[in-house]
């Protein structure tokens, strides 16, 4: 595994390189903002882990740039800034976690792994519902073209009804699928998910069958 | 003594003011009086000496009266009244002149009735009046003359004196109460003033406004002016402080770095003692910057609840906590909480990370109004609180100073937040049977 660390205090980037290199990564390290974004755009990484106060380009510039330029790899911002505003900026900037400093390795070890868990490839590349594609490679849901910010458990069930297009998948089933189990008392989390599905895709695209379970929309748009 | 006192100051010119006024307005009104009360007694000498000049002859020289006035006062020796006719070769006068006489007239006018003050008879001071007559057109004219005692005025004077100093006493006490409102209604704005000055002082971001008389503007603006520097200075301060405090936070992850290795090497006590002391500073830290930020609250600021709040799940449906739980959302699209967007955010995100790491399956939050209150609630599925750990809870986030970063340093930002922006934050069981925590804002008006 690739890692690129991104870090100006050298006590800090040595100790990053030291824990992740033990965990079994191959560690690149850039001290500045220029060069990260160089290293990023032009070496294939799994997985970033980069500091926002950074010389010469800050580090929510350098991740925008990478996502701009369709760099994919997952992106943990490592920052002394700590406030939720800042974490709301770096995840809307396309990072993927967010840790403040402070850290405990072991912590951000698990996280990275996480990320790359996530972001890991599947036998097949995407699925088209309609207007509504799903990269099941990266992970990520497009509608009409626009991307849509999707949590895993969202993504996991839109995955599911969209393996499942055009059949009502029973709650029971989706909560077997998402939690392992068909507890009744999942119903209401399944619905909130479906809720939140259809803010965020259209309220039509999941369409309630009554004693029968969800389906998503084939003509979904 | 007043010197404290706006409204004593005011009221102490008032009162002398109104005073020396209605003074001045006594000496004059009790001059026209007595000026109205002597025309009056003209008047009345002239008809009294009607039938005496009616019936008025001459004979060698000498006035001859066929008839004399009817007041009895001229009949009485030194009677207040008197007349006297005064001819080329002698003279009459009146009985109450006794055997005194009349000033002799020099140089009388023909035409009309000359007035003028005299010594008179008996050391009398009188009011005199005299004019010459030409009884026929041959003869010599006759000097008449016409005395009041003006003694006998005195009582009316001084009655008349009395009662109007009265009465101006009376007009006096009216006036002074009338300008103790007028003071009191002027100075009200500066009370107003006073109160919003208060507000001031308690929340840097507000301002006095416009809603003032007009002849206050330049005070009002003043202090406007003033709380805007002072707000700048503030925020400048407290930038500087958090950035500071930001800018320690690297490097005491790399004083870690060091006393990790140092305990690696076999250094375990420095490491220790390098350990304990970086805890207290990130503790330090982490409180330096949340009072930074909850003295940066602003009032009156609000935020809409619910696309902040799918801004925050997103950060945290990112952590491995946050990844398997779902959160259901609840409230208006306009639904607002009465804070400005980043507290909002950090009074939002510990709750929502908190419960996130509690639940099982499912985060629940909503925004409501209840019972005139804006009321946010996050609950969750977890295994929850009972009573006596919901206070143990509500206690270790109370206080800034008692948490630590990771320990209740969240809550206790959050709860003082609410507290900054007068809500309350509660915590109970959740319907859905873990822990729920509500924080109620009072609706303002």
């Amino acid at each position: 595994m690739r890692a690129l660390v991104v870090e100006d205090d050298p006590v800090v980037a040595s100790e990053l390189i030291r824990g992740m290199t033990a965990a079994g990564f191959v560690v690149d390290l850039a001290s500045d903002g220029q060069q990260a974004w160089f290293n990023g755009d032009v070496e294939d990484y799994d997985v970033a882990v980069v500091d926002l106060g950074l010389p010469r380009l800050d580090g929510l510039s350098v991740v925008k740039r990478w996502r701009e330029a369709g760099r994919g790899f997952p992106v943990l911002i490592l920052s002394a800034r700590g406030e939720w505003t800042d974490k709301v900026a770096g995840i809307e900037a396309g990072a993927d976690d967010y840790m403040a400093k402070p850290w405990a390795m072991e912590e951000l070890v698990a996280r990275v792994r996480g990320l790359i868990r996530r972001a890991a490839g599947r036998s097949s590349p995407t699925l088209e519902v309609g207007g509504l594609r799903i990269d099941t490679h990266r992970m990520t849901a497009t509608l009409d073209g626009a991307l849509v910010k999707l949590s895993p458990l969202e993504y996991r069930l839109l995955d599911y009804l969209a393996h499942h297009a055009g059949r009502a998948v029973p709650a029971t089933e989706l909560s077997d699928h998402l939690y392992g189990d068909a507890d009744a008392e999942n119903a209401n989390a399944i619905e909130a998910l479906i809720a939140r599905l259809r803010r965020k895709l259209g309220a039509e695209t999941i369409q309630t069958r009554r004693g029968f379970g969800y389906t998503l929309a084939v003509n979904a748009t | 003594m007043t010197g404290g006192s706006l409204r004593l100051r005011l009221i102490a010119g008032a009162g002398v003011a109104i005073a020396l006024a209605l003074v001045v307005a006594w000496f004059a009104m009790t001059w026209l009086f007595n000026g109205h009360v002597e025309r009056r007694v003209e008047d009345e000498l002239m008809i009294q000496v009607r039938p005496l000049l009616a019936d008025l002859q001459l004979a060698r020289g000498v006035p001859v009266a066929g008839s004399e006035p009817a007041d009895p006062r001229f009949a009485v020796p030194a009677g207040g009244l008197y007349w006297q006719v005064s001819g080329t070769a002698g003279a009459i006068r009146s009985v109450s002149l006794w055997d005194s006489h009349l000033p002799r007239p020099v140089a009388a006018p023909a035409d009309s009735w000359r007035v003028r003050r005299a010594d008179g008879p008996f050391g009398q001071h009188i009011l005199l009046m005299e004019r010459t007559i030409r009884l026929q057109p041959q003869e010599p004219a006759v000097a008449v003359q016409l005395g009041y005692d003006l003694a006998k005025l005195v009582p009316a004077q001084r009655e008349f004196g009395r009662e109007m100093a009265l009465f101006l006493a009376l007009l006096w006490t009216v006036l002074a109460l009338a300008a103790w409102a007028q003071v009191g209604l002027g100075l009200r704005p500066l009370r107003t003033v006073g109160q919003d000055v208060e507000r001031l002082r308690r929340d840097a971001s507000a301002r006095l406004g416009g809603a003032y008389p007009r002849e206050l503007a330049p005070l009002t603006e003043s202090i406007d002016a003033l709380a805007d520097a002072r707000e700048a200075d503030l925020i400048r301060a407290r930038r500087r402080a958090a950035d500071l405090a930001h800018g320690l936070k690297t490097p005491l992850a790399a004083l870690a770095v060091q006393s990790a290795r140092a305990r690696e090497g076999g250094a375990v006590q420095i490491a220790d003692g390098l350990d304990s002391s970086i805890a207290a500073m990130r503790a330090a830290i982490g409180g330096e910057l949340a009072r930074t930020r909850i003295s940066l609250v602003h009032e009156g600021r609000s935020t809409v609840a619910l696309p902040l709040i799918e801004r925050l799940v997103a950060v945290i449906e990112q952590t491995e906590a946050g990844e398997r739980v779902a959160f259901s959302l609840a409230g208006s699209e306009s639904i607002t909480l009465p804070l400005a967007s980043d507290d909002a955010a950090e009074l939002m995100g510990p709750l929502l990370e908190n419960a996130a790491r509690h639940a099982r399956r499912l985060v629940h939050v909503a925004v409501d109004t209840v019972a005139g209150k804006r009321v946010l609630t996050v609950g969750d599925d977890g295994p929850g609180l009972d009573s006596a750990q919901r206070d143990e809870a509500i206690l270790r986030g109370a206080r800034l100073d008692s948490a630590d970063e990771g320990h209740g340093l969240g809550l206790a930002i959050a709860r003082e937040l609410a507290e900054a922006t007068r809500g309350e934050m509660t915590l109970a069981r959740s319907p859905l049977g873990g822990l729920e925590v509500a924080v109620r804002w009072p609706l303002s008006d």
